[in-house]
């Protein structure tokens, strides 16, 4: 579903990923962690395209990201993205920022778009704020929202950058639990989170960056078990005390 | 002692109207192609084609460094000119309405694009992510999500410009244009009255523009106390 090949990209002179491969396959969920400033984020963008690369090739269902040719934003519309700051649009009610891109983007009408956008805010536990403003939500609200703003799309595969780590602890789970509940019905998932009993519960496998490379990329059972490499042990054993 | 005569001001009402008519004329012909243009402007300025980021860059320079009075002769001399050779129109047709909004516009949108630009730059970057995320155009994630929030924060600002512009229409009378100045000039010009007419335009854009800025002010408060939320 989604291939990453050699990827490397650097601002000037700064090396942000260097040559960064992985696969995920359909129906994988993924989990990427590592410090802070290895290139998670920037990765995870350049999957999409939000974010150009120097060198290598990603491709997303057969489709080459960094071609020229290829029309990113209609790949970008099966690709769903969930932002570490929710990113609502804060000028649009709940329920118009469910169907806006359902609507200018895939061309649909406003009566299905709102239905689905409906039934899938129903999903997330929020049918009641059809009609309120981002601003009027909590975060893990509003972060439930930005899920279903991009399942609104039908995505064949979720993105998903550190979505709870700008949330009170209190939100986190509601949010977590929608995820797991995706990773469950079989959505292909690429997911930056530090939240490990996350990963524990759904991932397929764990890649740990450090310094823009992709030091480990391991199954989950012997990720946890036994990483390879000193960094990840380390890293692991500082979030886990936690 | 000078005496105050007021008594030709109440005859010469409906003439002072006919001009203030034409001020407010000009002055919303001039927002609306000043932000027009002005948005145009902004987003040249912050396109990644350098070349277009220059041009808009050195417009809005240029026009911001010389003073409005000669940037309207100038298309007072000159456009008339031009729009006569252009739509082949008859040498008498009056063009200096025209000549006076063109000149405004390019003006006022110098100023206008630059209120825009940061305008712009205040809505966080993330927002244009999540448009594009969304498999929205770069266009489309201006026009939907971008500006309309720009604008939102804008519009004290914008509305302030418009005051002023509001009180620089008065300049036109460089191209002899019967606006309010120009109307109350005149009539100060033929009864003697130049005083009295042109205290009297003073307090009327004294009280318009007055007015019209604590309006803006309230509008301010309003939106601040709802951005608090
Ligand atoms: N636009 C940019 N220009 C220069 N450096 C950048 C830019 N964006 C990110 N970086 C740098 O790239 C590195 C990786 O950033 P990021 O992918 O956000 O890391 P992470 O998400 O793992 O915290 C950081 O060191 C960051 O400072
Ligand atoms: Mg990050």
């Amino acid at each position: 579903m989604i291939s990453i090949q050699n990827v490397s990209k650097h601002y000037g002179a700064f090396q942000v990923l260097t040559d960064c491969s992985t696969e995920v396959k359909k129906g994988e969920v993924i989990v990427v962690c590592g410090p802070s400033g290895s290139g998670k984020s920037t990765l995870i963008k350049c999957v999409n395209g939000l974010e150009p690369f120097q060198s290598g090739t990603i491709s997303v269902d057969g489709i080459s990201v960094g071609d020229p040719k290829t029309d990113l934003p209609r790949l970008r519309s099966r690709v769903g993205m969930v932002f570490q700051h929710f990113e609502l649009f804060p000028h649009m009610s709940i329920t118009d920022n469910l169907t806006i891109a359902q609507i200018k983007v895939l061309g649909r009408g406003r009566d299905a778009a709102t239905d689905k956008g409906l039934k899938l805010l129903d999903r997330v536990g929020l049918k009641a704020h059809a009609d309120k403003f981002p601003g009027q939500l909590s975060g893990g609200q509003q972060q439930r929202v930005a899920i279903a703003r991009a399942l609104a799309m039908d995505p064949i595969c979720m993105l998903f950058d550190e979505p709870t780590s700008a949330l009170d602890p209190e939100m986190i789970n509601e949010v977590l639990d929608v995820m797991v509940e995706l990773a469950h019905e079989g959505m292909t998932m690429m997911c930056v989170t530090h939240e490990m009993g996350f990963a524990k519960k759904v991932a397929n496998r764990i890649l740990f960056m450090d310094k823009g490379q992709i030091v480990e990329d391991d199954d989950k059972d012997s990720f946890f078990g036994n990483p390879r490499s000193e960094r990840a042990r380390q890293f692991l054993a500082k979030i886990l005390t936690h | 002692m000078y005496e105050f005569d007021w008594s030709s001001i109440p005859g010469a009402l409906p003439f002072l109207w006919e001009g203030m008519k034409v001020s407010l004329g000009i002055t919303a012909c001039a927002v609306l192609f000043g932000i027009a243009w002005g948005t145009l402007l902004a987003m040249a300025r912050l396109s990644a084609l350098k070349p277009l980021a220059w041009l808009a860059a050195g417009y809005v320079n240029l026009f911001r460094a010389i003073p409005l009075v000669m940037v309207l002769l100038w298309f007072f001399l000159i456009v008339p000119q031009v729009l006569r050779g252009f739509f082949n129109l008859d040498p008498n047709t009056d063009v200096r309405l025209a000549s006076a909004l063109v000149g405004f516009a390019l003006f006022e949108a110098a100023y206008y694009s630059e209120i825009i630009r940061a305008g712009i730059q205040s809505v966080p970057k993330g927002q244009i992510s999540a448009a594009s995320a969304l498999g929205m155009s770069y266009a489309q994630a201006m026009r939907l999500v971008v500006l309309p929030q720009a604008f939102r924060n804008m519009v004290p600002l914008l509305l302030t410009q418009a005051i002023v512009l509001f009180q620089d229409t008065s300049l036109v009378y460089v191209s002899a244009l019967a606006d309010f100045f120009g109307a109350a000039y005149k009539v100060g010009d033929r009864d003697g009255r130049l005083v009295e007419l042109l205290l009297f335009a003073g307090a009327v854009y004294f009280l318009i523009c007055f007015a019209a800025s604590q309006a803006v002010r309230h509008y301010q408060k309003k939106l601040n106390a709802h951005v608090a939320h």
